[in-house]
């Protein structure tokens, strides 16, 4: 394996493929936390020019954190098609690119290359693309998926419904809901983080939530953001829950931090097939975010984006119904400013997508980075033109709970009457009745909670 | 325990009789006290500022979009123009933010440590835009910081309060008067005593480990400034500690967080700190293990 | 830290009525209902109703006086039989209602046996309660939490009919009436037995002549059962006076516009059943009641509003004493250990901030022999700043100590979450002499009684407030 190039009259020689894959990274503040990114913007252009002539083979042999200690490694080399891959080990990372880019690969083409990619590979083709090949790349994958109704079709843009509340009121939550089922808000899933971690509360909040859908008839889904075990104990109690839902780690050591681990997922997968709500197959809502790992002490000296590759590596398993990148909450010492948020955000969309995963982006930022949201208005519409499956909708981008910013109920219905998205077509079918969108766009009762008075 | 029976229905009559005599409003107390009986009031206080009216210009029903704009300190109800917020509402959300953004960069004036008693100390953050990218300088004191702690503060106290700025000066300036002064009545209420207490600028949570190493308290409490959200740019939490040393985990602390007028009462969450303290020396464990 | 997210209490509640008398057992779960990372905070999230005794019949020393004995060794069969212990039972209440509380020893009789009845049951009387709990455990109660419209329930047993009227979860107007199945009762051979002298006026302002010891027939009672249905609908639904001749007690200025009505006690029970036919049948039952339930169901498909089943017709009231009287405090609180349970406390509100005045208006109110005379309730106040919890605190502890000199009690309840706080400045500023209860998140009012139960893991306990708001002229 070549780990050495000559750039612009200095040699560069690196250690090892760990190495290259963190200093082949556009800047990111994470890894200068870790002390893994490159020193300078040549050493950057180096490891990428490096990594560009690795072949596939040559990073699925030279594993950066071998299978025998992690299971998350073992996930993703148990799930590797060997014959695809076989095809095509050959390839170099910058042939990956400019196959994933040739204006004859299709859909059908990248979705049968996917089957022989590692998440590694996967995250070595994202740091030679610029924003604008994520951006394409990305927009030619179409994943459709269907727990009660199927979201991901080309030229649909879905919504979380993110009716957040501070004290997990139950009627503080229904009111949010309406207002965002007011702007046409909810076609991907009505999600509430709850900030009570008890069994009981979190029942309650399923309940009101599945209540309203069976109410009002909307062709949707319900979930509740507790960690999964509370999730796991509402619904033995009778909670009502169309998916469960577990935020995970690119590590096994990662998700230990998250108080999980492959054993407690493959069980909450077997309650939620029997006794869950949703029609399925796909019943999991997963939530990643580039940074976790070095927060929880669980990187192993590996990039943040290597580790969100991973991430879906891991969530690639359980079919998904729909997953989301929550790019800026982590904070600044992970992702600074504007630029990074931006660049992460493309990059995971991508790298989910080509794991052939139905990738949502929570387009955000914390009050401590150097982000406004001017910043999210530009990422969303770059997302938008990507393909994203679904954003956030949080009341005017300000959740209340969470104490972050995101993307508002508003920025979805723009979103879509700019670029011409939908709603999925269940849901848009729904609002048509309910008399809030006519013709893909909104109508002049929109944007009134009170329809659901 | 009532020593006799009372006669309720005699009682009852004398008391209304001579409140009819007595209380010019009692009139106002027969007629707001029914709609305001049998239910406990909610502890999450109604927040700081009045929900704005909301801006639908032809609800379906006015009455109930109050109610609910009411019920939850999100931003609905806001209407739109096309598809995007009216002016209004969207220079408010940008106001919010930019008092927010002003917390992170604000300080925590020198009057407001003296009038507490608070001599300061620094991390090694550096300047502020280090502090944010560099959390691990926060969480060690510099040289001349550790100087001064070890020639200013008691060794091996019961008790010892920190405070820092952390993410939020504002934080500091605003819940310190309430939280403070409540915080040394339950110490002393349990029977606690406390070391010297000092600030710490540039603080991060972990700053609480290399403290403990420092002067080994038994427990150790630090009342550090949150990161600013736009409902409330001046949230407090209360980080606490059984024995902390280097490396302990994020699980070994225990939290009380979201303090600020509307969320966690800055008042009653200073008098609940004396009580978990005294949980944790009791147990000699905090964080996941403390059993409340 | 490791969190209690539940604890479940025993509950009972008694109704000693006027031919009747039952109790139900129920359990209720406190559940937490605070984050991780904030102050604890439980609600009673559950209410299960474990065990309903027959109906047994209230047992007389002779007319004027229930024999307690007699109820006494009734309660203690029906604890076995429900399997639980006196001691098992941590809330509760007795409520004395209808005719039964003019008894001669009733209110003796009725804390003599909330005192026996369990550690903290309470004991309740007064036609305004009796309607308030029978709302409550009618389901009216809830069913109006989630309407913007006035629901009334109406309770009617043998001598009275008790209506409340409930709005968003809360009961905004009460009346009472005679109205009742066991007004006019008749021998097997359809002879006037009984005629009450509370209904005499109205029967002479409808032109009926009813004389005990004649003979009635059977359309003339129904239509005595139908016009006195006609009163009670009227009368609640503000449409006529007339049923003033039958009220007791406080009449209402204006009703509540009702959109629904609830009807429970012994009448809705029999709502649903087939109405007797002839004077044969009637005189089954002894009493009118069967003709007064298909009066008024028939009057009810005549009005306005919608009739809706309530869910527990016949025991409503015994419900609503046992399984929803109980609330909880706030989780952070103060309290010297040992002081609690402690019964019919009266309340004085604190108000602008100033002690002294409340003490001396609860010093002339209250009888100043009791220890503690009363307990002050310090209304909201926002925000709840340290210096006005140590300026009260002083005041308090200065007023208290000048004015009630011979008592060492003290009792505080706030309606902010605050408890905690004040109870601490409190008893530093009293230098421990004082032995505070100081509770919060508990709304009460000039002339309400407190009862506090034992504290329930040291951090909260169970509160019943009986509010006398309606009562008085």
């Amino acid at each position: 394996m070549n780990l050495k190039t000559t750039l612009l009259g200095h040699t560069y020689q690196f250690r090892d493929l760990k190495e290259i894959m963190a200093k082949a990274n556009e800047e990111k503040a994470g890894d200068q936390l870790a002390g893994i990114a490159a020193e300078n913007a040549k050493e950057r252009m180096a490891a990428k020019w490096v990594l560009s002539e690795l072949t596939l083979e040559q990073i699925r042999e030279n594993p950066l954190l071998p299978p025998e200690q992690d299971e998350i490694s073992r996930v993703i080399e148990e799930d590797l098609n060997k014959k695809i891959y076989a095809e095509i080990r050959h390839w170099s990372v910058a042939e990956l690119r400019e196959y994933l880019l040739s204006s004859t690969t299709g859909a059908d083409e990248i979705r049968r290359v996917s089957r022989g990619l590692t998440s590694e590979m996967i995250a070595a083709v994202s740091k030679v693309m610029s924003n604008l090949d994520l951006i394409q790349a990305a927009a030619k994958i179409e994943v459709i998926t269907h727990c009660n109704i199927s979201i991901g079709q080309k030229g649909v843009l879905a919504g979380r419904a993110q009716p957040n509340h501070p004290a997990d009121d139950v009627n503080g939550i229904r009111a949010s809901l309406f207002e965002a089922l007011s702007y046409g808000i909810g076609d991907a899933v009505i999600g509430i983080n709850p900030v009570i971690d008890t069994a009981d509360s979190v029942k309650a909040i399923m309940n009101m939530t599945k209540d309203v859908i069976n109410r009002f008839q909307i062709p949707t889904q319900n979930c509740v953001l507790a960690h999964i075990t509370t999730q796991m104990r509402a619904i033995r109690q009778g909670g009502h829950a169309d998916l469960v839902f577990q935020s995970i780690a690119g590590t096994e050591a990662g998700n230990r931090a998250f108080g999980i681990d492959l054993a407690l997922l493959e069980e909450a997968d077997a309650l939620a097939h029997s006794e869950g709500t949703g029609a399925g197959p796909n019943i999991w809502y997963f939530e990643t975010g580039q940074g976790s790992e070095l927060s929880g002490d669980a990187h192993y000296g590996m990039d943040q984006v290597t580790l969100e590759a991973r991430c879906y590596g891991l969530a690639r398993r359980f079919k998904p119904f729909i997953v989301n990148t929550v790019v800026g909450f982590i904070g600044p010492e992970y992702l600074y400013d504007g630029k990074q948020v931006t660049r992460a955000g493309l990059e995971d969309h991508f790298m989910g997508k080509l794991h052939q995963l139905p990738m949502g982006v929570d387009v955000c930022y914390t009050n401590h980075m150097k982000v406004d949201q001017n910043d999210m208005d530009n990422l969303a519409v770059l997302l938008g033109t990507a393909g994203v499956n679904f954003i956030i909708g949080v009341p005017m981008a300000d959740d209340c709970m969470l104490n972050y910013q995101s993307t508002s109920y508003h920025d979805i219905a723009t979103l879509r009457e700019t670029l011409g998205l939908r709603p999925a077509p269940a849901f848009e079918k729904w609002l048509e009745k309910m008399g809030i969108m006519s013709g893909g766009r909104l109508t002049a009762a929109a944007g009134d909670a009170t329809l659901f008075a | 325990m009532m020593k006799q029976p009372i006669d309720l229905q005699e009682l009852t009559d004398r008391i209304m009789k001579e409140l009819q005599e007595r209380l010019p409003q009692r009139e106002s107390v027969r007629q707001e006290s029914p709609h305001s009986r049998e239910s406990a009031v909610p502890a999450e206080a109604p927040f700081l500022e009045e929900a704005p009216s909301p801006m639908v210009p032809k609800p379906q029903s006015p009455e109930q979009l109050e109610e609910w704009c009411a019920s939850t300190p999100a931003r609905i109800g806001v209407w739109r123009a096309g598809t995007r917020p009216l002016t209004r509402a969207m220079l408010k959300f940008r106001c919010d933010h930019a008092a927010a953004v002003d917390s992170v960069y604000g300080e925590v004036k020198r009057e407001t440590l003296e009038h507490f008693g608070l001599f300061s100390v620094d991390t090694q953050y550096g300047n502020i835009e280090n502090y944010l990218k560099r959390p691990d300088m926060g969480r060690v004191l510099t040289d001349q910081g550790t100087e001064k702690l070890l020639a200013e503060c008691r060794r091996n106290p019961q008790v010892q309060i920190v405070v820092s700025d952390g993410l939020s000066a504002n934080a500091i300036e605003r819940n310190l008067p309430d939280v403070y002064p409540a915080l040394l009545d339950s110490l002393q209420a349990n029977g606690l005593n406390s070391g010297t207490p000092f600030f710490v600028k540039g603080g991060r949570v972990a700053v609480m480990d290399h403290i403990g190493e420092l002067l080994q308290p038994e427990v150790l409490v630090l009342l550090i400034g949150e990161r600013p959200g736009l409902v409330s740019s001046a949230s407090m939490s209360a980080y606490m500690c059984y024995r902390p040393r280097k490396g302990m985990m994020e699980s070994n602390r225990t939290v009380l967080s979201n303090i600020h007028q509307g969320g966690t009462p800055p008042v009653e969450a200073g008098a609940h700190i004396g009580t978990l303290l005294r949980n944790m020396l009791e147990q000699q464990t905090s964080g996941v293990k403390l059993v409340i | 830290m490791i969190h209690m997210d539940e604890e479940w209490i025993t509950s009972v509640g008694i109704d000693l009525g006027t031919s009747t008398t039952k109790c139900i057992v129920s359990r209720l779960r406190l559940a937490r209902k605070s984050g991780a990372f904030a102050l604890p905070r439980f609600e009673i999230a559950e209410r299960l109703l474990t065990y309903e005794s027959a109906v047994f019949s209230t047992p007389l020393l002779n007319r004027n006086e229930i024999d307690v004995a007699r109820v006494m060794q009734w309660l203690e069969q029906e604890y076995v039989k429900a399997g639980i212990r006196f001691t098992d039972i941590k809330s509760g209440a007795v409520i004395i209602t209808g005719e039964t509380a003019n008894k001669h020893n009733a209110k003796q009789l009725v804390h003599y046996l909330a005192d026996r009845a369990g550690d903290f049951v309470v004991a309740t009387a007064g036609a305004d309660l009796e309607s308030l709990l029978s709302g409550k455990g009618s389901g009216a109660e809830r069913r109006s939490e989630q309407s913007r419209e006035v629901i009334c329930n109406v309770d009617i047993g043998g001598g009275t009919a008790n209506a409340s009227f409930f709005r968003k979860g809360r009961m905004i107007e009460t009346v009472t009436l005679h109205v009742g199945g066991r007004l006019i009762q008749l021998s097997p051979e359809g002879q006037i037995v009984y005629v009450s002298e509370a209904i005499r006026p109205w029967l002479r302002e409808k032109g009926f002549h009813l004389m005990e010891g004649e003979s009635a027939a059977y359309d003339y009672i129904r239509l005595i059962a139908r016009q006195m249905s006609r009163t009670l609908l009227d009368f609640l639904q503000g449409l006529s006076m007339q049923g003033k001749l039958l009220a007791v007690g406080r009449v209402p200025e204006a009703m509540p516009p009702i959109s629904e009505m609830m009807i429970s006690g012994g009448i809705g029970g029999m709502l649903g059943s087939e109405p007797p036919q002839d004077m044969k049948e009637i005189a089954v039952y002894g009493d009118f009641g069967p003709l007064l339930a298909a009066a008024l169901a028939e009057e009810c498909a005549r009005s306005s509003f919608r009739l809706v089943r309530s869910e527990h017709a016949v025991h409503a009231t015994v419900i609503g004493a046992g399984m929803q009287s109980t609330e909880i405090s706030g989780s952070t609180l103060h309290l010297t250990p040992g002081m609690l349970p402690m019964k019919n406390i009266p309340v004085v509100k604190l108000e602008d901030g100033d002690a002294e005045a409340a003490i001396r208006l609860g010093l002339q109110i209250y009888d100043p022999v009791n220890c503690p005379p009363f307990a002050l309730f310090i209304p909201a106040m926002k925000p709840v700043r340290y210096d006005m919890i140590r300026r009260l605190s002083e005041s308090i502890v200065q007023g208290y100590r000048r004015l009630v000199p011979g008592c060492d009690k003290l009792i505080v309840v706030c309606e902010n979450d605050m408890a905690k706080a004040l109870g601490q400045s409190l008893m530093l500023r009293s230098a421990g002499e004082l032995h505070i209860v100081c509770i919060d998140q508990v709304k009460v009012d000039h002339g309400d009684y407190l009862d506090l139960g034992e504290p329930i893991r040291g951090t909260m306990i169970p509160v019943i407030v009986k509010t006398l708001v309606f009562s008085g002229s």
